[in-house]
Formats: structure tokens, C-alpha cells, sequence
């Protein structure tokens, strides 16, 4: 187990997410979309050159702009 | 005694099918987040009486975090809770995630109706919720609908007046979504299945190599079709029509006219070559109708066919994926995408939706890109009219000067402007079929818009602009704006009347081209600086109210400058 961001991950590997480290209202944001400490991800994609990463997260599709997604720290298998 | 109903839910829910549904009042949907901008009302005949049915905006939770949900949780704070029933609509494919603001709503102690929408689509994709348990749990009513088809309206109108506030202790934000995995468990089963062609195609459009590939095709087809569709009406009927059949009509009921009197050149304007030309003459029965039924209503058709088409699918979403990344360099995020294909449309709904952006800078970014280098739908059927004929090289070379305005100016604004632009952050709905009649009331209810929209603006704006020139009354601006129109720009100075209109109707403004007789040169300054000069009255208007007076002059401000190095710049430099 090491501790990473969701950009540093693979496409199509599960994490499960251990730290936001942002703000209050990206903490609130990502909380009422389902995203938050302890629930676990599916990543799906990655858009090169600092684009957006797609996430799964329960039954919904997510797309985290990268500043999103590099302060996402997850726990990858 | 219920006063108001109220449609809330998560965004993309259906919120907007269901409320058109219940009322009967058409409003836009889409397969989108943010679809709603602006809140809708209606009423519904319950037991004899009107009760006023308002649409909100969709909202995750009831802890708002953008102004888009601002709006909606203070609406929903309006009247006293015994005054109003609270529908929220739920997408049962994805239950888990709307049961959050549900019970946010049971808690607050509203009283709440469920309605379980997209059914039909949450048994194709195996997911089976038993909604009587949900109920007992829940303790409010549920029933589970399919908007689209109908299926269960009914019933949820019966039901609405058992809403009422239950007892729920209120819980910590932290706990609520443990909560929620415990209904789930008790009321979903998901059926194991395989993946099919849609997910796969849902997949593949959000891969960078395949989703590049699957959005360069289907950029390429929409445009083909909407040329195709387009070019189609015109040959085949409207062309025919005009030509065959309206005509003969009018030289009938005008021969007693007499030519160059003040009534002939009203109604039928100048004769060429003893002729009636619709694209020339420039009268309020000739050009005017030609103008919006022959050349650009076939364009609204097959446009807003294709759009609507994408939106429905869902598709626009991904397409924001693949360009957040270029639109961050414009201060802008993927999401923007929406309001500028809406723009391509036309720009009124294209800068209102920049309403799904969330800061001030980026709507001030989005709004004056689109007013300079998105043209609308009018326009660019005009400039397919005007330009079309010498050849793609023209046509092509005007959208390449706005797009290139559009990553100039925002790459300047980026990073002229103060502040930051807030990050990408959206949720991607699934592919969707909705029915045919869907797509075609839709579209039928754009094009009705747009009929009664630009009609009397035309009719009305050709009337007065022929009582102008026939008392020689443009003479004056003509005179005054010469040194610019003709040493700048290289326009005879009768094209000023054209560019005045413009802050008219483009379409119209690109008529008044027409008569006189610019080389391909002059067509294509005059076309291109007609796009992006100023914006008509009615995008004016949506400016000033989005944005708010200041930004509107420093927008306007912008949009002078750049048409003033634009047209100069192609009229010694790059077109010598």
C-alpha cells in the first residue's frame, strides 16, 4: 500500500481515498457527489498533458479537473 | 392547504421532463447537467384549483456550494413548509447518490413526495430497487416514474397530497452517506451483466486516444449533416417555393405598383433586371421573408437537430473532457463547451448558460468569447449563402479568424484578468436514447422560438431601414463613419449601413450586403467583422443583465478594438 494522488495512479485501477487536501468548499463539492474519506474509486481515464481525470465512484461517472484530482491522496492496491 | 409544488433534485434527473409533464408548459431538457438555468413555472389543476409548479435548478444537496444552488435551496425556503409540497425527483440508476439530498430535505422536515425516475432506463442496465421498502424506510411516498414516456405521472399527481414532514433525526454530513449504503443494501440489487455496446461507447468517448478519434468524427458528421439537412430544404422546398409559387403571387397583386414609387420600393424594393430577387431587392415582402425562411430557417432546422440530438445522447459532457484541457489556457473549464454550442445557435442561450460556470471571471470570459468569435446560426447560413459560392477556402477562412480571436483574446483575458478560474468538476451522465417525439418537440419548440423571435424583428427592421433610405436619411452615418468603413477597412461606405443593422439582426445585416456588389475580398471583411464587431440587441441585452453594466462596457470596449485590428489588419496585410 502506498499513498498517492489520483493523478499518479493508473487508468483502471481501484484506490481507495485516505485525504482531500483542499479547501472547504471542494471537501463540501466532492462530498455531496459522492466522493469523500474512505469511499473507494475506479479510475477510468486520464487525459494526457495535465487534462481531467474520470473517475467511477459508486454508480456515477466523475470528471475532476487535474488540480481536482492531485489533491485527491488515495491508498492504491 | 398546498400553495406551490416544487421540482427538486440532483442536476440531470429529469426534473425538466417531469415538470412539462405535470404542466404542460415545453422547457428545455437535455442529457446535461445544468440544463435548467433560468426557473421555470407552471401550474397544475389539482381538485379544481391552480397550484404553481416551479422547476428548480438541480442541486447535489441542501448545503448549496455554487449559485445555481443557491437559488434553488433559497427559492425552496420561500413560503412556510404546511404551503408547499416538495417533489423530488430521483434517477433511480444511480440511487445512492441522489438519496443524499432526500434525506437532507426528510430531515429539514419538508414535505416530500419521491418520484423514482428513469425506471425503464435503471431495469436495462440490472438494477432492480424495491420501492415499497424504500417507502417504509424512507417513510414518504415513492413512486416510481418514466418522465419521458409518462409512465406513472398519473399517479404521482394523486399522490401529491400525501406529502407530508416525517419525524428523522437530523445526522452529521460524515454519517449520511453510511446511512444511505444501509438503504442501499436493503432496497438495490444489482444484476451482474455483461458490458454492452453503450458502455463500451461510453467508455471509449472519455479515452484519450479513442475519445479523440470518436469526437474528430463526430464534429465532421454533424457538420456534413447539418450542411446536408440545410442545403437540402433550400434545393427542394424552400427555393421551390419562393421561386415557383410565392413569385408569380406577388407580381400579381404588385404590377399595379408603380416602380420606384415609395409602396413599390416598401414592399418589393428595386427591381434587377426587371426582376423581383429575393436575395437583392431588399423589400419587406421580397428579401425580408427570403432572408429568414429561405436561407437561414433550413439552417436553424438541421443545426438544432443535430444539437439537440448530442444533447439528448448525453454527449456533450465528454466532449468537455477531451477540451478542458485547451479551454484552461482561456481561463475557462471544460464545461464551457455547453454555452459555446448553444452560442452557435444562437448567442442568447449560449451566454445564459454560462450560468454553469461558477465564477464571475470565467462568465465575463465566456460571454465576450462568444459574442466575438462564436457566430450564430443566422449568420453563418447567411455567410454560407454569401461566401459559399466562391469556394470552402472563404467560408473556411472566416471561422478559422474567430476561432483563432477566441484562443488570442481569451489566452490575453487569462491572463490579464485578475483572479483564477476554479477547476473542472462534473459529473458525466450516461448515454441515453430518449424517443424521437422527445427530439422533435424539442425541436420543434426552438424553431417555433426562433420564428417568433426573428420574424416581426425582421419585418419591422426592413420597414424602417427602406423608409430611412428611401428619405436618404443614412446619408449622414454613412458620411461620418466613410474614413474608417473605406480607409480601414477597404468597404464602400455604403457597407456601414450593413454593420449598423448588424447590431439589428446579423442575418438581415448580411442582406443588406448583398445589393452591393463587394468583391470576394470586401465580402469576407464585411462577413467576418459583422461576427465579431458587435453583438445584436438582443445578446446586448442578455449581456447587460449577466454580467451587469461595468462588464458589459469593458466587454463592448474589447469587441470595438478587436474589430477595428481585425478589419484593418485583413485588409492590408493578409488579403492584399
Amino acid at each position: 500500500m502506498k499513498k498517492i494522488t489520483l493523478t499518479q495512479i493508473k487508468e483502471g485501477s481501484k484506490a481507495r481515498i485516505i485525504e482531500i487536501s483542499g479547501g472547504h468548499n471542494l471537501i463540501d463539492r466532492l462530498m455531496n457527489m459522492g466522493v469523500y474519506k474512505g469511499k473507494e474509486v475506479t479510475k477510468l481515464s486520464h487525459i494526457g498533458l495535465r487534462g481531467p481525470v474520470v473517475i467511477k465512484a459508486g454508480r456515477s461517472i466523475l470528471a475532476l479537473g487535474h488540480g481536482v484530482a492531485a489533491k485527491i491522496i488515495v491508498e492504491a492496491e | 392547504m398546498i400553495k406551490k409544488i416544487y421540482l427538486i433534485g440532483n442536476p440531470n434527473v429529469g426534473k425538466s421532463v417531469v415538470f412539462s409533464r405535470l404542466t404542460g408548459v415545453q422547457v428545455i431538457s437535455s442529457n446535461y447537467p445544468g440544463t435548467t438555468v433560468e426557473i421555470s413555472k407552471g401550474y397544475l389543476l389539482l381538485k379544481d384549483s391552480k397550484i404553481e409548479v416551479v422547476d428548480l435548478p438541480g442541486t447535489y444537496s441542501l448545503e448549496p456550494t455554487s449559485s445555481a444552488e443557491e437559488v434553488a435551496v433559497s427559492l425552496l425556503k420561500e413560503l412556510p413548509k404546511e404551503e408547499i409540497a416538495v417533489i423530488n425527483i430521483l434517477d433511480a440508476t444511480n440511487l445512492e447518490r441522489n438519496l443524499l439530498l432526500t434525506l437532507q430535505l426528510i430531515e429539514d422536515g419538508f414535505p416530500v413526495i419521491i418520484c423514482l425516475n428513469m425506471c425503464d432506463d435503471a431495469t436495462h442496465r440490472g438494477v432492480n430497487i424495491d420501492v415499497d421498502k424504500l417507502e417504509k424506510i424512507l417513510n414518504v411516498p415513492v413512486i416510481s416514474t418514466c418522465a419521458v414516456t409518462g409512465v406513472g405521472i398519473k399517479l404521482l399527481i394523486e399522490r401529491i397530497k400525501e406529502s407530508a414532514p416525517t419525524a428523522r433525526k437530523k445526522i452529521a454530513h460524515e454519517e449520511r452517506w453510511l446511512e444511505i449504503g444501509r438503504i442501499i443494501e436493503q432496497v438495490q440489487h444489482l444484476e451482474h451483466r455483461h458490458h454492452n455496446l453503450r458502455e463500451v461507447l461510453e467508455d471509449a468517448s472519455v479515452r484519450p486516444i479513442t475519445g479523440f478519434l470518436m469526437a474528430a468524427g463526430i464534429i465532421y458528421a454533424s457538420f456534413k449533416i447539418v450542411r446536408f439537412v440545410g442545403e437540402g430544404i433550400i434545393n427542394n422546398i424552400t427555393d421551390p417555393v419562393f421561386i415557383k409559387l410565392y413569385q408569380p403571387i406577388l407580381e400579381k397583386f404588385t404590377f399595379h405598383l408603380q416602380e420606384k414609387g415609395f409602396w413599390f420600393h416598401l414592399l418589393i424594393g428595386d427591381l434587377i433586371n426587371g426582376k423581383i430577387d429575393f436575395k437583392q431587392s431588399l423589400g419587406v415582402l421580397t428579401t425580408a421573408p427570403y432572408i429568414e425562411i429561405g436561407m437561414v430557417l433550413p439552417y436553424v432546422i438541421s443545426f438544432y437537430f443535430i444539437l439537440s440530438l448530442l444533447e439528448d445522447i448525453g454527449y456533450l459532457p465528454r466532449l468537455a473532457i477531451l477540451l478542458d484541457n485547451i479551454l484552461h489556457r482561456l481561463g475557462l473549464h471544460g464545461y464551457a463547451v455547453i454555452p459555446g454550442l448553444l452560442g452557435f445557435g444562437c448567442n442568447v442561450p449560449g451566454i445564459l448558460s454560462t450560468r454553469v460556470l461558477e465564477s464571475k471571471r470565467e462568465r465575463f470570459i465566456a460571454a465576450t468569447l462568444i459574442s466575438i468569435g462564436v457566430p450564430c446560426v443566422p449568420l453563418q447560413a447567411m455567410i454560407f449563402g454569401l461566401l459559399g459560392k466562391f469556394g470552402g477556402f472563404y467560408v473556411g477562412g472566416v471561422y478559422l479568424v474567430l476561432f483563432s480571436l477566441i484562443a488570442i483574446i481569451g489566452f490575453i483575458l487569462n491572463r490579464t484578468l485578475r483572479g483564477y478560474s476554479p477547476e473542472f468538476l462534473l459529473e458525466i451522465p450516461p448515454y441515453r436514447f430518449p424517443p424521437l417525439s422527445m427530439l422533435g418537440r424539442k425541436l420543434y419548440y426552438r424553431i417555433k422560438g426562433f420564428l417568433i423571435e426573428a420574424m416581426p424583428v425582421v419585418l419591422i427592421g426592413v420597414l424602417v431601414i427602406n423608409i430611412l433610405l428611401y428619405l436618404k436619411l443614412f446619408d449622414f452615418i454613412t458620411g461620418m463613419f466613410a474614413p474608417i468603413i473605406q480607409g480601414l477597412f477597404g468597404l464602400p461606405k455604403e457597407a456601414i449601413v450593413s454593420l449598423v443593422i448588424g447590431f439589428l439582426r446579423k442575418d438581415v445585416a448580411v442582406g443588406m450586403l448583398m445589393p452591393l456588389g463587394l468583391t470576394v475580398k470586401q465580402l469576407f471583411i464585411a462577413a467576418t467583422l459583422l461576427a465579431i464587431s458587435f453583438p445584436c440587441v438582443a445578446t446586448f441585452v442578455v449581456l447587460w443583465k449577466e454580467l451587469g453594466f461595468k462588464s458589459l462596457v469593458k466587454s463592448t470596449l474589447i469587441m470595438i478594438t478587436v474589430s477595428l485590428i481585425v478589419g484593418s489588419a485583413l485588409n492590408f496585410l493578409i488579403l492584399r
